[in-house]
């Protein structure tokens, strides 16, 4: 796995060096950060970069590793064979109706190839799998994984209960690291959070665009994998750079040209596809994807706890499909799309089971979904033929 | 029908997780049911959630789709699970109860957990309220949990028995009894339960014959009987079951000197977790020890497919169990358990493997 990274990490400074771009800063900070947690003298806290608040983490002075992304980084790297690794958990009993983000992690930590972890965070949301993959690892390290559990619902009562798990979690840090919660410092990383946050926002207002001023298919892992950023200066750089990119494109009449106005969801196939190119070569540019929403408050630093206790309840996939049907629509509207383009993976539960009532909501506006069932990871659950099929057709359906 | 202390009868109130406190439906004076689904085919529900969602969650959806469920006032979701949650999604939307209540459950089984679940069921009990228009009376829900511990005594009394050396019955009838007692009126089964408590101890054994392989049952969602007849025709016996409504919904009464809602709340976040909670370790533990308690040949896992806790679970318990060499075999079922003949050969050569190993 590190060998991967460094060979990655190679071939994202070659190219920063021929053209710098926004996507490929951060893709290098993030595989730096893996190689990081390598590091002999590196303390690793093992954490979900989507599903926690990560500004807690920057309050110290530790190495954050997710899991479930830096694996999904590997079919990438090596051409979209993630089976090979998973079969290494499938051969230890973990069924091929886990989901295969799962069984690549687990695959991964039987062939002993991922850094140890000093401390096991998980989370509770999105999906029930990463908690318990989290607690079957952990376990083996005869180490304790500690969960942070976001109830469904925002009340005060649930706010309290997410407060006091952080507090624990900091505590937790403090005797990791050595480290006492240095206050100052951690209402720094708000800010830091805070600004960024306005400047994603406007990253996202320069996305309405016509014609889009970028890719909306890499919009869905900025702002999944891109979370792990959240408090740090970098990733103000990251939206900024992105900005001028934008801007430039816009001024200098680079656009790519746009017949069509797709809205994507969570999940990008991570292994290898020409779904974006067929839809580039049709002139339908992905122009927003739900994951890359802003859908947090800004946070109070008076309050961190509280404020990022907030951010993990108010998460776009945690609390009723009334809410999330709610909001795509909304990004529907304000985007203005012509089509919404789903990609399941087949044991994501929680985010496709409530794919009718989106489709029904987008339906009664007029806007077509397509929805490609496949498998985000496991090549063997993907067929590109039948993908490009299911694509083209709805390509006609939208001209 | 539960009679309300007015004399009315009380209306239904389905429940579909084991973490919903029958209590406080009953001081409400309503009757717990809990909903069960078995339709004969999943046609509709299908439209809505893809193949691969727990089948006990999409047999109840389309129960409620086609309309099964009018008889009941309201519906008590509960947060256990992805499937769960969509599954209260979906109802609200396409089918819609006059009641419809999500309780959360939260994972931490410590203060700030039970904190924060006091607060949910207090939550609960004012929505209740507020729908039946009465108060929920210290008063009704001391009576109702001094009634369902009266119940879970009388019932884990009988699973006690069957530690004997012979079992005094079988393991299809203790399940039949549970699930009668769960979706029956509850002063339709006091007169079963107190019979089959009267049951002589050697009820079984009239016919002599070898000890019969004594298996403990475990797993999450089991609402049909298929299993155990495999296994009973098969020559052995099931002596204990610590599945959703087996074990795990008996054990451990509410405790009747504290402030009901926080008993409540300890009894039921407290007991022996299932699949949904965290604790790998005090879950293989139990298993170890129900084993022993029951001196048990072999554990046969239950569960329904994909329900991706327990997927993810049953290789953990599977490799404790062969390191000490206690026979395990993990069976998946699509809840109906259609596919009876292949479990049927599966458990055969379990308890074969069993037989020749003695
Ligand atoms: S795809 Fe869904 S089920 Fe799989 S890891 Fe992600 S959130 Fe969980
Ligand atoms: S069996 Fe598993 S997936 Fe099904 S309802 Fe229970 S916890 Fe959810």
């Amino acid at each position: 796995m590190k060998a991967d990274f460094e060979n990655i990490l190679k071939l994202l400074d070659n190219k920063i060096a021929r053209r710098p771009s926004a996507y490929d800063l951060f893709s290098k900070e993030m595989i730096s950060t893996f190689l990081r947690a390598f590091d002999e003298e590196a303390k690793v806290v093992w954490v979900s970069y989507y599903a926690f608040p990560m500004e807690l983490l920057w309050a110290f002075d530790v190495v954050p590793f997710d899991f479930e992304i830096a694996c999904n980084t590997l079919p990438t790297a090596s051409g979209g064979n993630g089976s090979s690794i998973m079969m290494s958990a499938e051969k230890e009993g973990y069924s091929r109706d886990i989901c295969s983000f799962y069984r690549l992690v687990l695959g991964a930590h039987i062939e002993g190839i991922l850094p140890r972890g000093d401390l096991f965070l998980t989370s509770s949301y999105y999906c029930n799998g990463k908690a318990k993959t989290n607690e079957i690892i952990a376990r083996s390290h005869g180490k304790e994984s500690i969960l942070l559990d976001v109830p469904n619902e925002i009340s005060a009562s649930s706010i309290r209960y997410v407060v006091t798990q952080l507090r624990e979690i900091a505590a937790r840090l403090e005797n990791l690291t050595g480290e006492t919660l240095d206050l100052d410092k951690f209402r720094q990383i708000i800010r830091h959070s805070n600004k960024a946050r306005s400047s994603y926002q406007k990253v996202n207002a320069l996305m309405k665009e016509k014609p889009c001023p970028w890719d909306g298919s890499r919009a869905g892992p900025l702002g999944i994998s891109g979370s792990l950023f959240w408090g740090s200066p970098i990733r103000e750089e990251i939206n900024q750079m992105l900005i001028r990119e934008m801007e430039g494109r816009i001024s200098g009449g680079k656009t790519y040209p746009e017949t069509y106005r797709i809205l994507w969801f969570p999940w990008v196939p991570v292994q290898p596809t020409n779904i974006f190119k067929t839809l580039r070569e049709s002139h339908a540019n992905v122009v927003m994807a739900e994951s890359a929403r802003v859908w947090w408050d800004e946070l109070d630093e008076g309050d961190p706890f509280e404020a990022l206790a907030l951010k993990a309840l108010q998460n776009y996939l945690v609390g009723t499909a009334e809410n999330r049907v709610r909001d795509i629509v909304g990004l529907a509207e304000d985007y203005e799309v012509n089509g919404a383009i789903h990609f399941s993976t087949p044991a994501c539960i929680h985010e496709n089971g409530s794919l009718s009532l989106v489709s029904d909501a987008l339906k009664e506006k007029g806007i077509p979904l397509l929805d490609l069932e496949g498998d985000m990871t496991d090549e063997r659950n993907y067929s590109p033929e039948q993908t490009m099929h299911k694509v083209t057709t709805f390509l006609e359906v939208l001209s | 029908m539960a009679s309300n202390n007015d004399g009315s009868q009380g209306e239904k109130i389905g429940w579909i997780c084991d973490y919903v406190p029958e209590e406080l439906i009953m001081a409400a004076g309503m009757e717990p049911v809990r909903l069960e689904g078995q339709m004969e085919n999943v046609k509709e529900a299908d439209s809505y959630l893809f193949s691969n969602v727990c089948p006990y969650v999409k047999h109840i959806l389309e129960a409620g789709l086609n309309r099964e469920t009018e008889d009941l006032a309201g519906i008590i979701f509960t947060n256990s699970c992805d499937g769960m949650r969509r599954l209260h999604d979906l109802w609200n939307h396409y089918v819609g109860s006059p009641f419809m209540h999500m309780l959360e459950i939260p994972k931490h089984r410590d203060e700030k957990g039970l904190h924060y679940f006091r607060e949910q069921l207090e939550h609960l009990k004012r929505e209740l309220e507020r729908f039946t228009g009465k108060e929920i009376s210290s008063q009704g829900l001391k009576g109702a949990v001094s009634l369902l511990n009266d119940r879970r005594g009388r019932l884990m009394d009988l699973f006690e028995r069957q530690k004997q050396e012979e079992p005094p019955y079988r393991g299809s009838e203790l399940l039949d009894l549970c699930l009668e007692e769960t979706t029956r009126p509850k002063e339709e089964t006091a007169r079963i339960i107190q019979e089959m408590g009267g049951r002589p101890s050697n009820a079984l054994s009239t016919n002599p014959r070898p000890r019969p392989v004594r298996i403990l049952v475990t797993g999450n969602v089991l609402d049909k009987p298929n299993l155990f007849r495999i296994i009973e025709s098969a020559g052995a016996e099931v002596v204990a079951f610590d599945t959703c409504l087996g074990l795990r919904h008996y054990t451990d009464p509410v405790e009747t000197e504290a402030d009901p809602i926080s008993s409540l709340a300890r009894r039921y976040l407290l007991r022996p977790p299932c699949n949904r909670m965290p604790g790998l370790n005090e879950k293989i533990e139990r298993m170890r020890q129900l084993s022993r308690d029951y001196t048990v040949d072999g554990v046969i896992q239950s569960r329904v497919k994909f329900c991706d806790y327990a997927l993810l679970e049953s290789p953990v318990l599977e490799n404790f169990a062969k390191n000490r060499d206690l026979p395990f075999l993990s069976l998946e079922n699509d809840y109906l358990w259609a596919d009876e003949a292949r479990m049927k050969t599966r458990v055969e050569a379990f308890l074969e493997m069993i037989r020749e190993s003695d």
